[in-house]
């Protein structure tokens, strides 16, 4: 009598039996993040389809005009259409965003959980993620793209590669101690292999934490992909992010405002909406916190 | 065994509770945690409190106090009288007024009831701060008073110590001094000896009577040792899912238990007189230890580290479906031995055997597939299971280790669940919807599934409430007849000792100070720490699940 487990108890299997919320009820604004994100993250996916112009488009004679029929938000110094140029904007934000947290979740999981395990390797290891965290990512940023032109790859290793220790610190201390649970020295006993042991009894532990710490690391990401393409060190100038869109519109400042507005009224919305999905997931995984709210 | 005999009747009353109920906050359809609760405890009497873990011994105890949990428990009902207030109605600061100058309370762990990075001279000044005036003279005078009083060493050193330059006992010593130094009427005790050691346990219970016949005080005694209970209580209060099912004077409760459930509490106390011995065995020993030594901090790479010797000179062994107890305090290396023999850590020197097999020196690479044949079974249930995994995935995990099929091994792990009496059905379900003995019989199917030659069973009923480590214990009993398995067993108690082991080995300090047969050792030991630790175990000269003196002392 074996049945498959239920979903329920496969997401218990995930956060453990403490850390299961009992219900996702979560309060309006977590609710309203969600919806803002999911409506920023359908809307650059769908970007191709649904705005109204080609956002590279130029048109000489719809220099900086102002809100219109065709041109709802109005048009930039090369009379490009701001809508379709801060709708797109949000792919290559989006995609750094998730890409630096995805990256550096895996390589920071796998590296701190040797590193919490085996003490010759933590002893390297942490060395080693001493150096990186002392890389500032703006500066790093600006010597890859020296050294190998913007592109997407540079601008993501560079917010990447700081990220990566932070990760390491925090699964490591996590494995720290779940190593010393009698029910780890129990599988050494029965005969289990380290990789194993690393895996199935100690990973699982690492997850609820590693899921809050993401958030935190895709709104990060995205907040300095800004910042890099507002200083020029980004992904190259023609592709439209909201970084670069602030940075072109910088210059016409006083005549038009709105280029800067609205990518920065999208950036703000989706960094906000980010860090407040991770707090409600800090607060509805650690058991603990919601013990002082009570 | 002499009892308590002294007369309370006209001894005015001090703590009065009539009828208190206790419900879980916002919840009115589940069954209070306290129903209807009445107690009196008079100046200068011993009350004690026992009960199984969960039945409500502490939650009467922190109402008292005015410590329950806010938005958890709630008092619904009844009334808690001191001096005539009732303390349920008193507002927060009138019962901050209260506590400690009339009611205080030391707790079971000292070690986390004292705050670590504050000298405990000055906690206890700050007891006194907060509740009188004193010139800072005067003061010192009267905290270094009061640690004198409980028979502290050295007042002026210990005055200027941290908790963890302090031993147990002498911890839990400043935590009465804290407790006594404003001299309340009321000192509640909420198993405040359970976490000590047996010799030091004796030396705090009879300070608490020495410090109560010099105050007067009223003590409501909390714990679920009924030897503890037979050594100090005057009266005893019974208590189970909540309720007080008897009370009476503690000779009378021992002799004449009224309620099942007392005779069912008694019953289970594991009695000092050893098992019968059964018929040595003539095959060769399964599992032999010799000259093990484990030295702690030996490899300082730049540093000469001062090194702890956990372990010397360890040597015993053990025939096929014998039981050794290793029997001694904390600190006095018996875990190091189990772990050692596990190879969880690697021994400094010596020699393992394990079925015809040296593994003190094998590689952890090497030792893999050597370790079926040694399991363990370790003390505290909640934490020796996977709480993310089901039952069924943590029995099939050691099975598969060893190339079982899946299959075949969760129609095992089905059986093995029988055999230990739970459901087979248990295979999906998790730890958490399993108590604490429930879970030490999947802990330990998990280590019979393995089929080992050697069980080690470190404090392995110690969590666990008398009437559930007696069943355990006959567990353990019939999984050894039943296999053949070898048994080391350690633990701390005495009286767990006596019933399940054929030979008991005594540490001190990393050494074997004395080894024998149970009834040997327990009856006639030669060793002065043997004896020693016989004469501190509690209510030693009762029979408790006779109901009279034991006959051989």
């Amino acid at each position: 009598m074996v049945a498959s487990p239920q979903p329920a108890a496969r997401l218990q299997w995930l956060f453990g039996a403490m850390a299961m919320p009992r219900g996702w009820r979560a309060g309006a604004g977590p609710m309203v993040a969600a919806a803002v994100l999911f409506l920023i993250v359908l809307a650059s996916l769908l970007a191709p389809l649904i705005v109204p112009h080609d956002p590279m488009s130029m048109d000489a004679l719809q220099r900086l005009k102002g809100p219109s029929e065709t041109h709802p938000l109005g048009t930039d110094a090369y009379g490009r259409d701001l809508l379709s140029r801060v709708v797109t904007g949000g792919r290559i934000s989006l995609l750094i965003g998730i890409g630096a947290a995805v990256v550096s979740v895996l390589i920071g999981l796998l590296t701190g959980l040797v590193s919490g395990f085996f003490r010759i390797a933590d002893a390297i290891i942490m060395r080693v993620m001493d150096s990186l965290m002392a890389i500032p990512s703006i500066l790093l940023a600006i010597a890859l793209v020296a050294l190998n032109g913007p592109s997407i790859w540079s601008v993501m290793s560079a917010i990447t590669i700081p990220e990566i220790p932070r990760v390491v610190r925090l699964v490591r201390s996590v494995v720290l101690s779940a190593r010393e649970e009698p029910y780890v020295e129990a599988a050494v006993a029965l005969g289990s292999s380290m990789p194993k042991i690393l895996w199935q009894h100690l990973m699982p532990n690492t997850l609820a934490p590693l899921i809050v710490q993401g958030t935190y690391i895709c709104a990060s990401a995205i907040l300095t992909e800004a910042i890099l393409s507002f200083l020029g060190a980004g992904v190259s100038t023609e592709i439209p992010t909201w970084g670069n869109i602030m940075a072109e519109g910088r210059v016409y400042f006083q005549l038009k405002p709105s280029l800067i507005f609205w990518p920065g009224v999208m950036l703000s919305l989706c960094i906000l909406s980010i860090n407040l999905l991770g707090d409600t997931a800090r607060d509805k995984l650690d058991p603990r916190l919601k013990k002082r709210e009570a | 065994m002499r009892f308590k005999t002294r007369n309370f009747d006209d001894v005015p009353s001090v703590l009065r509770i009539d009828e208190l109920t206790v419900r879980l906050a916002d919840n009115d359809t589940a069954p209070p945690v306290l129903d209807r609760v009445s107690l009196e405890i008079r100046q200068g009497e011993t009350v004690c409190l026992v009960g199984e873990s969960g039945s409500g011994k502490s939650v009467t105890s922190l109402s008292v106090m005015g410590l329950l949990p806010k938005g958890a428990l709630a008092a619904t009902g009844g009334r808690i009288e001191l001096e005539g207030r009732n303390l349920l109605a008193l507002g927060a600061q009138a019962m901050r007024h209260m506590r400690a100058r009339k009611i205080s309370m030391i707790f079971q762990e000292p070690m986390t009831a004292l705050n670590p990075v504050i000298r405990v001279g000055a906690q206890i000044e700050e007891v006194l701060d907060t509740h009188a005036r004193l010139p800072a003279r005067e003061k010192r005078a009267r905290v270094l008073d009061i640690m004198s009083q409980v028979h502290l060493p050295d007042v002026e050193r210990i005055y200027h110590s941290y908790p963890h330059q302090l031993s147990g006992g002498q911890r839990q010593r400043i935590m009465i001094a804290m407790a006594l130094i404003l001299e309340p009427q009321l000192l509640i005790a909420d198993e405040p000896t359970t976490a000590l050691d047996v010799t030091t346990q004796k030396q705090i219970l009879s300070l608490i009577a020495e410090l109560q016949e010099k105050h007067g005080t009223a003590v409501l005694f909390i714990t679920h040792d009924m030897g503890v209970v037979a050594e100090i209580a005057d009266t005893v209060h019974v208590m189970r899912r909540g309720q007080i099912v008897e009370r009476a004077p503690v000779e009378g409760l021992l002799r004449h238990p009224k309620h099942d459930y007392t005779r069912e509490l008694l019953k289970a106390v594991p009695s000092l007189t050893p098992r019968p011995s059964r018929p040595q065995p003539d095959g060769p020993a399964v599992l032999s230890v010799d000259g093990l030594q484990k030295i702690y901090g030996a490899h300082g790479l730049f540093s000469r580290r001062k090194t702890t010797r956990a372990a010397s000179d360890v040597s015993f062994s053990i025939p096929r479906g014998r039981t050794l107890g290793i029997v001694g305090e904390s600190g006095s290396g018996k875990s190091t031995v189990a772990r050692c023999i596990m190879r969880l850590i690697d021994p400094t020197d010596g020699e393992i055997r394990v079925a015809d097999r040296e593994i003190a020196r094998l590689s952890r690479r090497a030792l893999r597939p050597y370790r079926k044949h040694i399991q363990i079974v370790f003390q505290d249930p909640f934490r020796s299971l996977n709480p993310r995994w089901t039952i069924g995935r943590s029995l099939i995990e050691g099975p598969l280790n060893t190339g079982a099929e899946k299959k075949t091994a969760l129609k095992r792990a089905a059986e093995l669940l029988m055999l230990v009496g739970l459901p087979d059905d248990a295979v999906n379900r998790y730890p958490h919807q399993f108590s604490g003995g429930q879970r030490q019989r999947v802990a330990i199917a998990r280590a019979i599934a393995m089929e080992p030659d050697v069980l080690v069973a470190d404090e392995a009923v110690s969590a666990l409430d008398v009437s559930v480590q007696a069943q355990v214990l006959e567990l353990l009993e019939t999984l050894q007849r039943k296999l053949g398995i070898t048994i080391l067993f350690i633990t701390h108690d005495l009286r767990v000792a006596a019933q399940i082991c054929d030979e008991v080995v005594v540490m001190q300090h990393g050494r074997i100070v004395e080894h024998d047969s149970a009834a040997n050792v327990l009856s006639n030991p030669r060793h002065a720490y043997t004896r020693s630790l016989i004469e501190a175990a509690p209510g030693r000269a009762w029979d408790f699940a006779n109901f009279h003196e034991l006959q051989t002392v």
